[in-house]
């Protein structure tokens, strides 16, 4: 590997070396590390322990916040022995309610749609996006969607995870979900270039950059400006551990803040691990990668909103209109139901540096 | 068949009386026979429908799993048919249900059918064999989610696709099964038929064929599952409706209930169409003297 060694591995290597010049053996070690967590010396009285966080798509530029906060050592700073990055595409709801994961980066209409239809015990604390960038992309010479209207009787992908998305979409505006035909497709966008559908569920600042960088012209379809604005990848955690784990929940929310701060100080740096280490299997493209962080962080993870109150704020204006999006499609939810932005408060309040994340 | 040997002919053999009386004795066991046979099926039908609701009660309260996720069987049932608006649920299971249904028979038809080609053609030219076997084998070994992209880009996202995935998924077992039936065919009979001046067609036809009625019967009831497993797989990777999707579209959804519902009717009709074959199969054999009902 050409990355240095991480801050985690640093520690465990002492840890290691100390035991044995205890004479303890090296598998004692090996155990007491693991569920020791941050080691010692660290000014941390937390023990978190080891948590899984469900991400809503593959290991690729999305998340380079959670890159930041995991290699950079913020995740252990704050008390987690590991933190296992499980990639998607999910909603991570069902991860959520099954207790597989701790935290889902979720995003407001799937979560909105669990807690209304199926009383998912399940609330947002915070959010990554600010403004989600959900389109229908589609060849300019191809499907060419440039209006909801221009939906009717288009084979569209949909991956699986974001079918109470399209659902919404469609409700929203008024559109029989029997004048579409839905394609099931996984999270590769080839298909809307070789000719299997016509329209293909995307982000902004990822598939349509990347789609574009192979030469063709797009057109989008965007969520937002078609009934649909609402906030995306949430950090969605369970009603229990809101409950019973609030100080876990905080102490990740800061390890967070820590980690996008240095994503939107240094994006590029971000993309570079996100290529070499968490999404190196996935063939990802430098340049259309760092092109898609830079959209992201000036377009999605910032805001006046943010500039005030920090990251991941969810105002109440932006909560209104999450609910105004759900309830365009036919789900009536009070902010109440919905989000919990108290953690996030007292995080602020604990720890007034996180809010100047410009630096 | 138990052929009746109380009936013993008088010393001027049979009279006409006798005849009738021995053909009604006859035709009572057979009717006894048939009746058993269909009863058995059923017993075994109840039976194992309560060895899978105690395997389902005890899964879960084994692993302890979230009751948010985890129905029990009263939660489906009240789910389908207490809750208010189990209608609509009903509804909601039963449509994409039909379309599995059709996609398994697609399926059931397209892999039996050929494996019944192949195992004809294996007996009629030696070469077949060698030369059909390694590509029926590979068509096992490969796991179709990796084929399934190649699949859909040559035959589309229709339903040649389920006939396809569905087909692949009932051919080995099936050709397999048929292949030993057919080879199972008396030496002596087919000598008979070579040396009355037959062709290996007529062999085939006249011996190795209906010979092979158990096998095919065998082949045809564990295709059932087979062709309903392609289906899913077909629907969730290339058609896109059905219970294949509908379920993995609900999963993020978290329609825990819906899923187990679907689960549990996918796996009732598995069930029922497998002990009707079962029970279809105990009779033809009872009847055609290929096996009776007191030697298995």
């Amino acid at each position: 590997m050409t990355i240095p060694p991480s801050p985690r591995r640093r520690r465990l290597r002492t840890a290691v070396r100390a035991t044995l010049a205890a004479g303890v053996a090296l598998t004692l070690a090996a155990c007491s590390s693991g569920s020791d967590g941050t080691g010692g010396g660290e000014g941390d009285d937390a023990d978190h322990g080891e948590i899984s966080v469900q991400l809503s798509w593959i290991k690729n530029a999305e998340f380079i916040g959670e890159y930041y906060a995991d290699d950079r050592g913020y995740f252990e700073e704050a008390g987690f022995s590991s933190v296992n990055l499980v990639a998607g595409p999910s909603t991570g709801i069902a991860e959520l309610v099954s207790g597989q994961a701790f935290v889902a980066l979720s995003d407001a209409v799937s979560a909105g749609t669990a807690i209304a239809n199926e009383d998912a015990p399940v609330k947002i604390i915070g959010t990554t996006f600010q403004k989600n960038p959900f389109t229908i992309l589609s060849l300019t010479d191809g499907g060419d969607i440039a209006t909801a209207d221009d939906l009717v009787g288009k084979r569209i992908g949909v991956q699986d995870s974001n079918t109470a998305l399209f659902s919404a979409l469609l409700s929203a505006n008024g559109i029989s979900p029997d004048d579409v035909t839905v394609v099931p497709v996984q999270y590769d966008a080839s298909v809307l270039t070789n000719g299997e559908v016509d329209g293909y569920v995307a982000y902004l600042t990822n598939e349509s950059i990347i789609v574009e960088a192979e030469g063709f012209a797009v057109t989008n379809l965007p969520f937002a400006d078609n009934g649909l604005p609402f906030v995306a990848e949430t950090f969605t955690v369970t009603d229990e551990s809101i409950a019973e784990d609030r100080d876990k929940l905080k102490d990740f929310l800061v390890a967070e803040i820590r980690g996008w701060t240095d994503a939107l100080a240094d994006p590029a740096g971000a993309v570079q691990l996100s290529l070499e280490n968490y999404g190196a299997d996935l063939g990802l493209d430098e340049a259309t990668e760092i092109a898609s962080a830079e959209a992201q962080n000036t377009l999605l993870v910032v805001s006046e909103e943010t500039a005030a109150n920090g990251l991941f704020t969810i105002s109440e204006e932006l909560q209104a209109q999450t609910l105004e999006s759900l309830a365009g499609a036919g789900l009536e939810l009070e902010a109440a139901d919905l989000f919990d932005m108290s953690l996030l408060a007292e995080v602020y309040e604990e720890n007034p540096e996180l809010l100047d994340y410009e630096g | 068949m138990s052929a009746p040997t109380a009936t013993v002919p008088g010393p001027d053999g049979p009279t006409t009386h006798d005849l009738a009386l021995l053909r009604r004795r006859v035709r009572r066991e057979a009717t006894r026979d048939v009746l058993r046979t269909i009863g058995r099926g059923l017993l075994t039908f109840a039976l194992t429908v309560v060895v899978v609701l105690a395997l389902w009660w005890g899964v879960l309260l084994v692993f302890d799993v979230s009751p948010y996720v985890a129905k029990s069987p009263a939660d489906v049932w009240d789910h389908l048919v207490v809750s208010p608006d189990a209608a609509a649920h009903r509804a909601a299971v039963t449509a994409p249900l039909g379309i599995t249904l059709y996609h398994s028979f697609v399926g059931f038809c397209t892999g039996l059918l050929v494996a019944l080609a192949g195992a004809v053609s294996f007996r009629l030219w030696k070469g077949a064999e060698n030369a059909l076997m390694p590509v029926a084998m590979l068509l096992r070994s490969v796991p179709l989610i990796a084929m399934a992209p190649v699949i859909i880009m040559i035959v589309g996202r229709d339903v040649a696709a389920v006939a396809v995935i569905g087909g692949i998924v009932v051919l080995f077992p099936a050709l397999v099964t048929i292949a030993a039936g057919l080879s199972s065919a008396s030496q002596q009979m087919t000598d008979v038929v070579h040396v009355y001046g037959g062709s290996p067609w007529h062999a085939l036809r006249m011996v190795a064929l209906p010979a092979s009625l158990p096998a095919f019967f065998a082949a045809v009831r564990i295709s059932v599952p087979g062709a309903i497993t392609g289906a899913l797989l077909a629907e969730w990777l290339a058609t896109g409706d059905g219970i294949g999707s509908a379920i993995n579209q609900a999963i993020p959804q978290v329609q825990f209930s819906f899923i187990w519902s679907s689960v549990v009717l996918v796996t009732a009709v598995s069930l029922v169409l497998y002990n009707v074959v079962q029970i279809v199969e105990n009779v033809v054999l009872v009847r055609t003297g290929m096996r009776t009902t007191t030697d298995r």
